[in-house]
């Protein structure tokens, strides 16, 4: 009996013990409306603005306010500047600024401010100082007047005063280091740095008297994370409220949960980045017939569904779906036709085929997915051989060494096509060997010097020529997963996977 | 047995040096290029370059570690070189994190090990196979699975504890209890089986000898021989593993840290050393050097006082 007594005392305490800690804080983040908790995989190196990066923005949004504000569907809309005109040359862009922003510490925010941020970011060494590296010279005409000279217009240049180079610090704050952790901004929040530790959560509390609109909620942390089953468990049991899946394994275990609001969105491509399309490395590049014979080897439908269980879709272009440049015929241009391919390597000269070697980053190019390329393209004869890279050296062999020919990649598919222009056609770090021709010249130059959206239909030229001439070999478009716990309305950002912090609501 | 702890500080101190230079010599070894990866394949290479003289990798590597090593003994260890995070801070946010878990799983397993081990070895037969059966079961057990079943059922399904992120216990003692029981007690499982079977053994065997045929003869109670003689002879064996295990739980934590979302040191060293985080890693590096020297300490010290026949001259 008092054994019995002794056991039920302690499936008691058992009991008060659970539901204790059940009570308890979680640690993972508040789910009220007044808190926001994001999960996030990207990691920002600091938040000196100097240092920004596009996919890290929401850590700088918190904090600091753009220049331009871009909207979820991709246009521009006033924040920090509320006008802006080019002259006819589109070399001179004048911005119009707010008379009634200041920092922290009373310093005005003004032309001034501007004209030592953008040349500060442009000066930094950030990873997207080259962004701005046609920007000769930011001319403070007066206290809310500022005008941008460039070298030669610059399509995408309301696109960057969006992203990271328009975000506005305070110029006082420019001696030493300490806006890597102490961010100085105009934004609608400020770091908590009591509740923030670097390199795990970042914690906001709202701005007094900041100047725009407020945003919905007291609080925001961003929660890092190295892995996706952690952010889905922390969806499911509502610790993070919302989150971007980008592994299919996870989206599954996300959409089979009816508590876990689920939206998906098309926006990076998968595909091999030929940069050697002159022959430097692999003469056999260097003809078009070769390049599109890869094309054609690729069994995309099968990849797709193989690899990423058909969450995505089939594309041979390297340009988004919201950009002028996307001409829906081109996401099948080359078809899956072995026979075709070997036909244009024998044309090309090289019926027997060649060697190709590729880097490979595991966490990219997986095992089913080496499998599935070196398995297509042997089909026609292509020997791909796969040099495998650790995290550390990849970046050092490939784009500093240049030591292959081509390599697999995601890569943002975005609305602004001048932005794909320059990072994937341009002679720079995709094109590094400087690949061209007259009509790609041609093109560039009649949509770099064409007032805004009046070059559609050459982008869109420009986009053929690039498929036809096998530039890229792209797979799919892949599906990810804005996923929430059911307290949050979430937006996606027309071209990105990371949403801006401004497209964040409670549900209604 | 104080200049025996003297020597052994002594000797882990030149240690300490020894495994920081080597240390920093491999993660100095070329290939990485921490520039390029800071700011991005975007970056052109005159950025890079400069990125990488501003962090003093343009000098040898001879001067650079004495450098550190320096700005080490003066209480400064740099800054992370991809999130500029301060790396005593870094570590003094992420090793409690780690030690509650170590701690917590070191208790469990001690506990309960111990006691299914002395359980079995002394009252055999059916109790003793169903004690081994649960040992092999628990011990061939992958970890990861045994911690996904357990986050999976307790958390995602009952929700009795948080599924992820971790409370410091300055902030709420219970909010931290939940936060580290799950992972506590992933951890624990192939360490209960794998000391409960050492102890076991080792009670069997001295169970055995005559001095414990001796003192039952006197009518002294099971309980007292158990506990106050057999345990302390038959104990050296399973303290050993446990400290192991202990500092074999650095390892061990990251699969946890990574399920549990903890911002623990296990998760911080794989994520710091892909990425060629050198000041970071030489943190970690020297506060895992130091948890070994001193654990290890720590069991020759308590194994020498319940065993003065183990005691180390």
């Amino acid at each position: 009996m008092q054994t019995k007594t002794r056991v039920n005392a302690g499936v008691a305490a058992t009991g008060a013990l659970v539901l204790m800690l059940a009570g308890c804080s979680t640690g993972g983040g508040d789910t009220g409306s007044s808190s926001l908790t994001i999960g996030s995989m990207t990691v920002p190196q600091s938040l000196d603005p100097a240092e920004a990066m596009g996919s890290a923005l929401p850590y700088f949004q918190a904090v600091y306010d753009t220049l331009v504000k871009r909207e979820p569907d991709g246009g521009y809309t006033p924040m920090l500047a509320t006008e802006w005109t080019y002259d006819e040359s589109l070399t001179e862009l004048t911005l119009t600024l707010r008379d009634d922003v200041t920092f922290d510490d009373g310093t005005p925010f003004d032309a001034e401010a501007v004209k030592a941020n953008l040349e500060r970011f442009r000066d930094g060494g950030g990873g997207q100082a080259q962004t701005l590296a046609l920007l000769e010279e930011v001319e403070a005409v007066d206290g809310t007047t500022a005008v941008l000279h460039l070298a030669q217009p610059n399509p995408a240049m309301l696109y960057y005063l969006s992203d990271a180079a328009g975000l506005m610090a305070n110029p006082a704050a420019f001696d030493g280091d300490s806006l890597t952790t102490d961010p100085d901004g105009t934004g609608p929040y400020e770091l908590d740095k009591g509740r923030t530790a670097v390199g795990t959560t970042w914690a906001y509390t709202r701005a007094e008297d900041y100047w725009g609109e407020d945003l919905p909620y007291e609080e925001i942390a961003i929660n890092l994370f190295d892995n996706e089953n952690a952010i889905v468990n922390g969806v499911r049991t509502g610790q993070i409220n919302a989150a971007l899946l980008q592994d299919v394994d996870q989206q599954a275990v996300a959409e089979t949960d009816p508590d876990v609001a689920t939206q998906p969105q098309a926006i990076d491509y998968q595909g091999i980045i030929l940069f050697d399309r002159d022959g430097h490395i692999t003469p056999e590049l260097a003809e078009p017939g070769v390049r599109q014979a890869i094309n054609h080897a690729i069994d995309r439908e099968t990849m797709l569904e193989q690899l990423r269980d058909g969450q995505g879709e089939v594309t041979n272009q390297i340009f988004g779906t919201e950009s002028d440049a996307y001409d829906p015929e081109l996401d099948t241009y080359y078809d899956h036709d072995p026979e075709r391919a070997r036909e244009l390597l024998a044309d090309a000269g090289y019926p027997d085929g060649f060697e190709l070697t590729l880097p490979r980053m595991s966490q990219i190019v997986t095992d089913p997915m080496a499998t599935s390329l070196q398995s297509d393209l042997a089909e026609i004869g292509i020997d791909l051989t796969w040099d495998n890279l650790d995290q550390g050296s990849a970046l050092n062999s490939i784009f500093t060494e240049q030591a292959y020919p081509g390599m697999v990649m995601n890569n943002a598919q975005l609305a602004e096509d001048w932005v794909t222009v320059t990072e994937l056609v341009l002679p720079g770090t995709f094109n590094f060997f400087g690949a061209t021709d007259d009509t790609i010249e041609d093109l560039v130059e009649t949509i770099r010097s064409a007032p805004e959206g009046e070059a559609a239909d050459e982008v869109r030229a420009l986009n053929r020529h690039l498929v036809e001439q096998g530039w890229f070999v792209p797979f799919y478009r892949m599906t990810y997963l804005h996923v929430s716990d059911g307290t949050v309305d979430v937006e996606p950002q027309s071209g990105m996977a990371v949403p801006s912090l401004y497209n964040y609501a409670p549900a209604e | 047995m104080t200049s025996f702890i003297l020597r052994r500080l002594g000797s882990g101190l030149l240690l300490l040096v020894v495994i920081s230079a080597l240390a920093y010599l491999l993660l100095s070894l070329p290939g990485t290029d921490v520039g390029r990866h800071v700011l991005g394949p975007a970056a052109p290479q005159d950025a890079v370059d400069a990125h990488n003289a501003g962090l003093g990798l343009d000098r040898p590597v001879a001067v650079r570690y004495l450098d550190w090593l320096t700005s080490a003994l003066q209480g400064d260890l740099g800054r992370s070189w991809f999130t500029s995070e301060d790396v005593s801070l870094a570590l003094a946010n992420r090793l409690p994190v780690t030690f509650s878990l170590m701690i917590g799983v070191t208790l469990v397993t001690a506990v309960v090990s111990f006691g299914l081990g002395v359980w079995a070895g002394v009252r055999r037969g059916a109790v003793d196979r169903a004690v081994q059966l649960v040992s092999v079961f628990g011990y061939a057990l992958p970890g990861f699975l045994v911690t996904l079943i357990i986050v999976l059922v307790f958390a995602v399904r009952l929700g009795w504890f948080p599924a992820i992120g971790y409370t410091p216990f300055s902030r709420s003692p219970g909010g931290w209890l939940a936060t580290v029981t799950l992972p506590v007690l992933s951890l624990s499982v192939a360490g209960i089986a794998g000391v409960a079977q050492q102890v076991r053994s080792s009670v069997i065997d001295v169970m055995g000898r005559d001095y414990v045929r001796t003192l039952r003869a006197r009518g002294l109670p099971t309980s007292r021989v158990v506990f106050r003689h057999v345990l302390r002879n038959a104990a050296t064996p399973g303290l050993t593993v446990l400290g192991m295990q202990f500092v074999g739980l650095l390892g061990g934590a990251v699969i946890v840290e990574q399920i549990f979302g903890l911002p623990g040191i296990g998760a911080m060293t794989v994520q710091y050393t892909t990425r060629g985080d050198i000041p970071v890693i030489m943190g970690v590096v020297m506060v895992s050097v130091i948890g070994v020297i001193l654990i290890n300490l720590l069991v020759d010290v308590l194994v020498g006082w319940l065993n003065p026949k183990a005691r180390v001259a």
